[in-house]
């Protein structure tokens, strides 16, 4: 399942190379978008990162309270940089999973410009003070119908791709594109629905809203995050996924258990008891499919160690798998039964968010945008330092983050349950960790203002016109992709590239 | 594997959770039975139904539209869950001035007129759920308790004791203009920026702080729901 070799390399390579180039335009908007969005949203998060320690840092002008910034924060990071960074890798990967050309690319990046009209529009809602006060959900009711129409202009053309794809395999990938294409508008419908359109009890109301972000989570930016390395890792190495069976089993688990979790964030909320701790038990077990897709892809990477040292696919996506494990670590800690009371309410929530949209389908998405640029604009990586500073600052910066959220969290909460001690007391613990967030944030900025600005110039087609990948090595080494000139977009230097 | 088989295994392996976690629990939750007070065990007769005055749907909007539910929660854990019923002013008021305890949990039909219950996501801030209780009896002591939240909200860190606090200043609210004839008697106690003008309120402002004094969900429940602390205690 790893190459997409068949007896005619020349007719292949020129299948792969009309399939990118059909979906040049597209994908390069989803990628440029969504990494300004990064951007944007970093920016945001620092600034209300700096507000939990510092109430009075641009406190001048409400559109700059922290109640709306923060917001802005998630949104933007969930729609504008997550979610368009998913189409584009779910597209590019079904196009070329399924051997065919995309033929709706006019359509795409029309609804493409429209999402992010939308996005931006929500932005400016929430910090205008027309937030929904929904966690996640906050954009004006106005913008989740759009949202919704545009995604599925996007994304029912890679429906469509599947079904009339040529008899063949089904690649482990395309599970998981397929299944986080069911499982998105169901997930999206049935909350916006029910919180925008139908009146029920208030606190279930909270319950639907808890159930959505734990979904979104789970079952749309887990998936793709999978679906992107079972294709990354075995396409570079070059080797077949280790265990089979193993991805299965984490496929399934991840489908089986994942609908189940989300309202332990109302844990002692007057809803039904069992739905929390039914979230709480489900969100342990979503360690099991962690473990499982971390364990199978980091061992098929580990036997080709040297392509992951030079990789910058390679190691971004490794980095990603490393957090996917730690994700599954933090689903069992935060959510034990002696640990959920202090995990509930603080910054481990948070931690635990960041730790599965940054720390595993961010980087993982990283690794596969510096896959399919090339791909698709037949251009070269320009600089190497940019690179290796983006991975630098992005994965040490946002494993700052994570861990202080997540233990600044816990402390928290072992706070709050002495409930004996003054609140202030209890309320300033969270203050150091703050600052340390803050500091971490100013590097997770540095490194995503150089990786737009470097995907920029690649979208004005000024990379290197070269066919060698750009690897992280110095001097010259001998390519891990094979001999120079055969990477498979046909490069100038192919004999196909004529064609 | 079949295509047709992989979409009838995600479907239902998706279908039966959203059935069961979101669908039923909306709709059951939706026709909510009223609780009575039983005769013996309580001294209210007739149906629980928690009583609420203020501009509760209006002053929802302006704390969500804010952010305060980023912050700030509204739900008071029973004790399997966490110790906030055990806080002295939380889950109502340790000694309410007559010697008994108002402590109770959180119940369903504490979020009577609001569209959206807002638990919270982080508790940078303590809990609301008693909020205009305790503004009421502890902190404005005698004053006005309005004014008392609308200083507060005007700057958090005003007072000594709380100069510490991190909750962002809502001056947004607030709008400043000439003193015509008396002052306002809803002017806030700080100086404007130039003579002769006067700090008040904007009608969110007016929404908001209505909201937040309507917060005291420390009414007496029947037995059958009631789990205090004291009744620990008393064992």
């Amino acid at each position: 399942m790893s190459q997409d070799t068949t007896n005619t390399p020349d007719k292949d390579a020129i299948l792969r190379a009309s399939i990118d180039r059909s979906l040049r335009h597209p994908v390069m908007f989803f990628f440029t978008s969504a990494a300004a969005w990064l951007a944007v949203s970093i920016l945001l998060g620092l600034i209300s990162s700096i507000k939990i320690h510092s109430p009075g840092f641009l406190s001048c002008a409400g559109w700059l309270t922290y109640g709306r910034v923060f917001p802005s924060h998630i949104n933007t990071l969930i729609y504008g940089w997550g979610a368009q960074a998913a189409f584009g890798t779910i597209i590019w990967l079904m196009s070329r999973l399924s051997r065919q050309q995309c033929r709706a690319a006019g359509l795409i990046l029309t609804a493409g410009h429209v999402w992010n009209f939308t996005v931006l529009c929500g932005t400016v809602g929430i910090l205008a003070g027309f937030g929904t006060g929904m966690p996640w959900m906050e954009f004006p009711a106005f913008a989740w119908p759009v949202l919704f129409i545009t995604y599925t202009a996007i994304c029912v053309w890679s429906l469509v791709q599947f079904k009339v794809r040529p008899e063949g395999h089904t690649y482990v990938s395309q599970w998981y594109v397929l299944a986080a294409m069911v499982w998105f508008p169901w997930v999206f419908l049935t909350a916006n629905v029910i919180l925008h359109c139908m009146p029920g009890h208030p606190v279930m109301a909270a319950g639907v809203n808890a159930w959505y972000r734990s979904a979104l989570l789970l079952l749309f930016f887990v998936p793709v995050g999978t679906g992107a390395a079972y294709y990354l890792i075995p396409k570079v190495t070059g080797r077949p996924v280790m265990s089979y069976t193993l991805a299965k089993i984490g496929f399934w688990s991840l489908a089986i258990i994942a609908p189940w979790a989300g309202m332990q964030k109302l844990a002692g909320a007057p809803l039904p008891y069992f739905l929390p701790y039914l979230g709480a038990a489900a969100t342990i077990l979503c360690a099991i499919p962690s473990f499982a897709n971390a364990f199978n892809l980091i061992s098929t990477a580990a036997r080709s160690g040297e392509t992951v040292v030079h990789s910058p696919t390679l190691r971004f996506t490794l980095g990603g798998l490393i957090g996917l494990a730690t994700f599954g670590v933090a689903c069992v800690i935060l959510n034990l039964n002696s640990t959920l009371p202090l995990s509930q309410f603080t910054l481990s929530g948070y931690g635990f968010d960041l730790l599965g949209i940054y720390g595993f389908f961010s980087m993982v998405m990283f690794g596969a945008i510096y896959f399919i640029v090339p791909r698709i604009t037949r251009r070269e990586w320009l600089s190497r330092r940019l690179i290796k500073w983006h991975f630098l600052f992005s994965s040490y910066g946002l494993a700052i983050v994570v861990l202080v959220a997540l233990f600044g969290g816990l402390m928290q909460g072992v706070g709050q349950e002495e409930f004996r001690s003054n609140w202030q007391f209890v309320a300033e613990r969270a203050f150091p960790y703050a600052i340390f967030m803050t500091f971490a944030w100013i590097g997770i900025l540095l490194s995503n203002i150089w990786f737009f600005l470097h995907l920029t110039l690649m979208w004005l087609r000024l990379g290197r016109r070269s066919s060698h990948p750009t690897l992280l090595l110095d001097g010259h080494h001998g390519s891990p992709h094979g001999p120079e000139g055969d990477i498979d977009n046909a490069g100038p230097g192919h004999a196909s590239a004529a064609h | 594997m079949t295509f047709r088989s992989f979409v009838l295994g995600l479907s239902a392996s998706f279908g039966i959770a959203w059935l069961f976690v979101v669908v039923v629990p909306f709709f059951k939750m939706r026709d909510l039975q009223p609780v009575t007070f039983k005769e013996g065990l309580d001294t209210k007769e007739g149906n629980y139904f928690p009583k609420r005055s203020g501009r509760v749907a209006n002053g929802a909007a302006v704390y969500a539209e804010n952010g305060c539910y980023l912050c700030h929660t509204q739900v008071v854990r029973p004790t399997y869950a966490g110790n906030d019923l055990y806080r002295a002013d939380w889950g109502g008021l340790k000694d309410n001035g007559e010697g008994v305890d108002t402590r109770r949990e959180t119940n369903a039909f504490d979020f009577q007129y609001e569209k959206f219950a807002q638990i919270g996501v982080t508790r940078f801030g303590p809990d609301l759920s008693n909020l205009g209780r305790r503004v009421e009896t502890n902190y404005a002591k005698g004053s006005d308790p309005a004014a008392w939240l609308y200083a507060h909200l005007y700057n958090p860190r005003a007072a000594v004791d709380r100069r510490q606090s991190a909750c962002p200043s809502f001056r947004y609210l607030f709008e400043e203009r000439k003193v015509q004839g008396a002052p306002s008697n809803e002017a806030l106690p700080f100086p404007a920026s130039k003579e002769g003008e006067e700090i008040v309120p904007t009608s969110a402002a007016k929404e908001l702080v209505s909201y937040l004094l309507s917060l005291k969900k420390d009414d007496v429940v029947p037995a059958s729901m009631n789990f205090s602390p004291k009744k620990g205690e008393k064992k």
